[in-house]
């Protein structure tokens, strides 16, 4: 009687087409207990599909589904949820004005905590609560409003959320992280490696991100997509980052660290800031920006660096301190004059401040600088469009539609469009970017970048708070290291090329 | 207690990823049916009334829908206009009832220029409206809810209560009610003029591609440099100006103005009429020509709703139903966001 148990999750044969297009190809998998999964893979590989038929969202058109060895077939979420399918959404999905909880009990089907009458027992509902986060280890007061959370905090509620029903003693939850990683601080993510781990305990983790590396430092086996297919599938131990690329892109090896030339320092900075200072965020910051130049400021959560990059942009004000652009000190600083004097900024938050979703790729573009697609107040729909297709094609944007909602976009596209409504102007001069990879994959990442050193080259000096280290360490020609609203270090990477991740991170904490 | 409230992630799932070749196929049938709605439920409309009682469609039937449409139409691209910017104006039947006294007043001792004098305060009163909605952040329903009582305030003092008949000058405006144009009025056809001009500014103008972008996205708008404060003052300023011409319109049919006369009640036909021109109530979504065709339903169902045989005491029943079956087929679901 001492067979081994049946795999948490296995898919026999799973195909998924959308009109013409295979989304996923005969795909078979299988998750055993107690296993963290890495699913990686380009946009438009299929990752996206496969996890929605996993949360039920989405039904295969052939295949099988098994769950601890019996065969399910889900009508929608709630039987993926009941079935002990859990699942952390990349942009999150908790109710904000309502308490941890709240949001944990609202999203378990079992185990109400309302009494009789229909009324909240909101003693037992905090005690339900604790339980659940006690076993994630999390250390939340329930009954905190969400919107009091850090976003690590809130992750972890979505964690507590996603592994609350408890599937009966047979079984093992299946916890899905779908890029839990992508707005996370790098101390943030660690707190989430750990969280994994406890995690592994008890349950089954498809872990889906973009970062290769965590995927091999955290998951204990690695699936890559391709075009609707698994095209790898094994243990991380004695993988590389190369080998899963290459997988990824179909044989190409990873790029090696751009190597950049020092700029010409020209005479004058194009940016110039002087002890400035807001209250509560950032304080006594001084740095200059020559055009050419590509400055990233680095720092964990609470450092300060994001409300100083809105500040620059006018978004924010500042109490104290000067900014000079160009040589002449700025008054009464606003986004209009900013966007006036030459400033350019590509919020982290791409839906809610990066793009208006429901017009098109070519109002977006023109709605800034429309450039030669409009002649006085009046715009000229047809030149419009051709600048947008001029775009869509130097940057590779998909599908090539111009005239689409860009909501309706992949992440990636819609960054490729906010980067073309800056540059589509010649009197660009600065450009400040909040997280400009946020959740883009290796190709959108790349097309991103190229376009930062090509503006670079031509002459605009780039502010640039990036994801990751690496991503400094590969862009920057200075980084400013911050700490708590203050600046703790400054690193010239020309002039000390052996600088090493852990002297960054010494400064960051 | 099985059944809790769907969360936002089972029921609005995100995960990245490309769209499917479906959804675009789907969003331009979509797309189009939302372009074309407006226009199909007036000529379907028209079409059943023609079968039961073809007298409506005669010369007299057309001049009695057409000049019962003008003011509702002024009012509504006033109100569509502001809709789209994610506002609203509840004020603005209110406007073009002191527009209408105004004009009765002024009209005979000022001739040409009372008519230009009556414009410009009901802009200017548009212009208030603006700025207090943009400046104190009080939202717009609350906000012009008050304008709205001091405006009736000021209609009812101004006009002392009582009817107001134009002694002189009379024709000046007249004309505007009794010149027909394929058996219309010719206030209906500046109303299909203003819709032209302001169908032009929204998509062949900075100024408008700023509307728009403000109703769909105000913060992103707001990171990519559009001059918000400005766009909304202009945005009230040119529902002000509706609310004066509807003014102009009402006293060119009646010859007299009231507080409580012809075009007392123009507020809900006119956000109906805009909404069944399939402006979205959420913003960043309206076209005014389709309005034009929203404004002549609105006017046109209670004469259906006759020449149907429903009773009296059956028409706003009917009236309600209509409304909701038809800002259902008009309204636009493309962006999938929350309806408000």
């Amino acid at each position: 009687m001492t067979q081994t148990p049946p795999p948490v999750l296995r898919l026999i044969n799973v195909s998924r087409s959308f009109g013409a297009v295979k989304a996923l190809n005969n795909v078979s998998l299988e998750i055993r207990r107690g296993e963290v999964l890495g699913l990686v893979g380009e946009n438009g590989a299929g990752k996206s599909t496969l996890l929605k038929i996993l949360a039920g969202i989405e039904k295969p058109d052939t295949g099988k589904i098994e769950m601890n060895g019996v065969e399910v077939k889900f009508r929608g979420p709630n039987d993926a949820r009941a079935a002990g399918v859990g699942v952390v959404h990349q942009e999150q999905s908790l109710f904000t004005n309502l308490t941890v909880a709240e949001n944990i009990e609202q999203h378990a089907m079992t185990g109400s905590a309302l009494s009789r009458l229909g009324l909240q027992d909101w003693g037992r509902l905090n005690r339900e609560a604790q339980k659940v986060l006690d076993k994630i280890g999390a250390k939340l007061n329930p009954n905190t409003k969400v919107s009091d959370l850090s976003f690590i905090d809130r992750q972890m509620v979505e964690i507590a959320r996603a592994v609350c029903i408890d599937p009966g003693r047979r079984s093992t939850p299946l916890v899905i992280l779908d890029e839990p990683t992508a707005v996370l601080e790098q101390q943030e993510t660690a707190v989430l490696e750990r969280e994994i781990r406890k995690l592994r305990e008890f349950a089954s983790v498809i872990f889906v991100s973009h970062r290769l590396d965590e995927i091999l430092r955290i998951c204990d086996r690695v699936v890559v997509m391709r075009s609707g297919s698994l095209s790898s599938d094994r243990p991380t131990a004695g993988v590389s980052k190369a080998d899963l690329f290459s997988a990824m892109v179909d044989g190409q090896a990873e790029p090696v660290i751009h190597a950049r030339q020092r700029p010409a320092v020209a005479s004058k900075p194009a940016v110039k800031v002087t002890r400035l200072s807001r209250q509560g965020e950032f304080h006594d910051i001084s740095f200059e920006v020559h055009p050419g130049q590509i400055l990233a400021l680095v720092g964990a959560s609470k450092s300060g660096r994001e409300s100083l990059a809105r500040t620059l942009f006018g978004a924010e004000t500042h109490d104290g301190g000067s900014i000079e652009i160009n040589g002449k000190p700025v008054s009464r600083w606003s986004i209009r004059k900013a966007v006036a004097a030459g400033l350019a900024f590509v919020p982290a938050e791409r839906k809610v401040e990066g793009i208006v979703g429901g017009l098109s790729s070519t109002r977006n573009i023109a709605l800034t600088n429309p450039g030669v697609g409009a002649v006085g107040p009046f715009l000229r729909p047809r030149t419009m469009a051709r600048v947008a297709k001029d775009w869509f094609s130097r940057l590779d944007v998909r599908p090539g539609d111009v005239s689409l909602p860009l909501g309706q976009f992949s992440g990636g596209n819609q960054q490729k469009v906010v980067m073309a409504k800056w540059l589509n102007s010649d009197a660009l001069k600065v450009l400040i970017l909040d997280h400009p990879l946020r959740g883009l994959d290796v190709g959108a990442s790349k097309t991103v970048n190229a376009q930062i050193r090509a503006a670079c080259k031509a002459g605009v000096a780039v502010i640039l708070i990036p994801d990751t280290i690496e991503e400094a360490l590969e862009m920057a020609d200075d980084i400013i290291v911050m700490r708590d609203g203050l600046r703790s270090a400054r690193h010239d990477l020309h002039s000390n090329r052996n600088l090493a991740i852990q002297d960054i991170v010494a400064d960051m904490v | 207690m099985m059944n809790k409230i769907q969360t936002i992630s089972s029921s609005q799932p995100s995960f990245g990823g490309v769209i499917p070749p479906g959804g675009l196929t789907r969003h331009r049938v979509v797309a189009a049916w939302h372009a074309l709605a407006p226009v199909l439920v007036f000529v379907s409309m028209l079409l059943i009334v023609g079968i039961l009682n073809p007298n409506y469609l005669k010369p007299l039937g057309i001049s009695i829908v057409t000049a019962s449409a003008a003011p509702i139409l002024f009012v509504a691209l006033g109100q569509a206009m502001v809709l789209n910017i994610g506002s609203i104006d509840l004020s603005n039947a209110a406007i073009s009832m002191v527009g209408a006294i105004l004009v009765a007043l002024w009209l005979p001792g000022m001739g040409v220029m009372g008519i230009v004098a009556v414009l410009a305060v009901t802009v200017a009163i548009g212009i208030l409206n603006g700025l207090l909605v943009a400046v104190t952040q009080v939202p717009s329903f609350a906000l012009t809810l008050g304008t709205l009582g001091l405006l009736q305030t000021a209609a009812l003092v101004t006009s002392d209560s009582q009817t107001i008949y134009i002694s002189e000058n009379r024709e000046l405006i007249a004309a505007l009610y009794s010149t027909s144009l394929l058996f219309a009025p010719l206030t209906f056809w500046i109303g299909v003029f203003v819709a032209l001009v302001y169908w032009g500014l929204l998509s062949l103008t900075r100024l408008g591609l700023g509307m728009t972008a403000i109703g769909k996205n105000e913060r992103a708008a707001t990171l990519s440099a559009v001059p918000t404060l400005p766009i909304k003052v202009i945005t009230y300023a040119i529902s002000g100006l509706s609310g004066g011409l509807a003014g102009l319109a009402i006293v060119a049919q009646a010859g007299s103005a009231s507080a409580s006369g012809l075009g007392s009640n123009l507020l809900l036909p006119g956000i109906a009429a805009a909404l069944v021109g399939g402006t979205s109530i959420s913003g960043g979504q309206t076209n005014p020509i389709n309005v034009v065709f929203g404004a002549l339903t609105v006017a046109f169902v209670p004469i259906a709703i006759q020449a149907m045989g429903f009773g009296a005491e059956a028409q706003s029943l009917v009236y309600g139903l209509f409304i909701i079956t038809v800002v259902a087929l008009t309204t636009s679901r493309v962006r999938g966001a929350v309806i408000k």
